[in-house]
């Protein structure tokens, strides 16, 4: 997305964190197409318009905590990026155990690993949030998502990003 | 973007998950109405006049939350600001002054417009941060007036407008140098 969309889509969600109805729709018009189109490249067509309609789901119904000093597009991108691996880690739990034995468990997230899992995927958006837009391109690229350079160069700055990511993290949640 | 069938679907499940978004964001502030409707009953409010007090605030919030923009930013200075006017009166009765009848005028009374002095400070700072705008000052005030209201009934009616008197006696002077 070019600086000015980024930047028109900022201020749409943060006039909807303010309770702004009149920018759901351009902020819709905005969001549905990108993250429709990261989440297809990251898992295909089916899947991906699934993880799509999942992430703006979740996008819209906490909008309303959206901090303004964030790149929303980054943000979202976070949520949609968080959607597709656990819609992916679901399809592969699925063509691993067909048919799941009812008195099993084992495959199903305990409620307390699904409360973990959910705190950890908060957080994780919340660093990706504070991250420089181009080191939240390089995280996803390198998650599947597409990439705007290739080899060494992309290495190179996978190597800068997830070393600000992790700094980031220390920072906030300390080494945990 | 091709406004089709199934986009027009998910723009409206969009809006719901926004809407539902804003009142669980809304109901946030569910405790803090709770605890300061508790402290007046435990304060030895009647229950008469603190659970519709409390009701009253608890809809205020959740509804000007909820609706958001001016109204919405308001409610979190308003009851910040409540909090001192309801919290003075109820400390003066905790260290067991008796507020009842003329021996309330001493401390009581006072300690209601010395709250809605504080709250009419604190507000009037936040609207002059703002920019004046009433969309900002009148829901402010409204809900700094129920949660004071909450403790000032402490000293009956007299308590409840000592401490308006207090909120205008410090906010309006605020309000007034930030205009000129």
């Amino acid at each position: 997305m070019e600086s000015g969309g980024r930047a028109e889509l900022r201020a749409l969600m943060a006039r909807l964190q303010d309770g702004d109805r009149t920018a759901f729709r351009p902020a819709f018009g905005l969001l549905w197409p990108r993250l429709r189109a990261f989440a297809v490249r990251y898992l295909g067509p089916a899947d991906g318009e699934d993880a799509a309609q999942g992430a703006l789901l979740r996008v819209f119904s906490r909008a309303s905590e959206y901090d303004r000093a964030r790149d929303a597009l980054a943000w979202a991108l976070g949520i949609a990026l968080w959607e597709c691996r656990t819609l992916r880690r679901q399809r592969q739990r699925r063509r691993e155990s067909p048919v799941a034995p009812p008195d099993e468990p084992a495959d199903q997230a305990t409620p307390e690993e699904a409360a973990i899992e959910g705190d950890l995927r908060v957080a994780a958006e919340a660093i990706l949030g504070t991250l420089r837009p181009m080191d939240v391109e390089t995280i996803l690229a390198a998650a599947g998502g597409p990439r705007a350079v290739q080899g060494a160069t992309f290495r190179k700055r996978l190597q800068r990003a997830l070393a600000r990511f992790r700094l980031a993290w220390r920072a906030r949640h300390g080494n945990e | 973007m091709a406004t089709n069938e199934p986009t027009l679907l998910l723009e409206r499940r969009a809006r719901r998950a926004y809407e539902l978004g804003r009142l669980r964001s809304a109901l946030r502030l569910l405790p803090f109405v709770v605890l300061a409707t508790v402290a007046a009953l435990a304060s030895g409010r009647p229950i008469t006049l603190a659970l519709p007090i409390g009701g009253a605030l608890l809809a205020l919030c959740l509804g000007l939350s909820f609706a958001g923009r001016a109204p919405g930013r308001a409610v979190v200075p308003g009851l910040l600001a409540g909090g001192a006017a309801l919290v003075m009166p109820l400390l003066v009765a905790t260290v067991g002054h008796a507020c009842f009848g003329p021996a309330c005028m001493p401390f009581c009374l006072p300690a209601c417009v010395v709250g809605g002095a504080i709250a009419g400070a604190v507000i009037a700072r936040m609207a002059v941060a703002q920019g004046p705008d009433p969309a900002f000052l009148a829901p402010a005030l409204a809900i700094a007036a129920l949660t004071g209201s909450l403790g000032c009934t402490i000293s009956g009616a007299a308590g409840v407008v000592g401490m308006l008197a207090g909120v205008v006696a410090a906010g309006a002077p605020l309000l007034v140098a930030a205009r000129r």
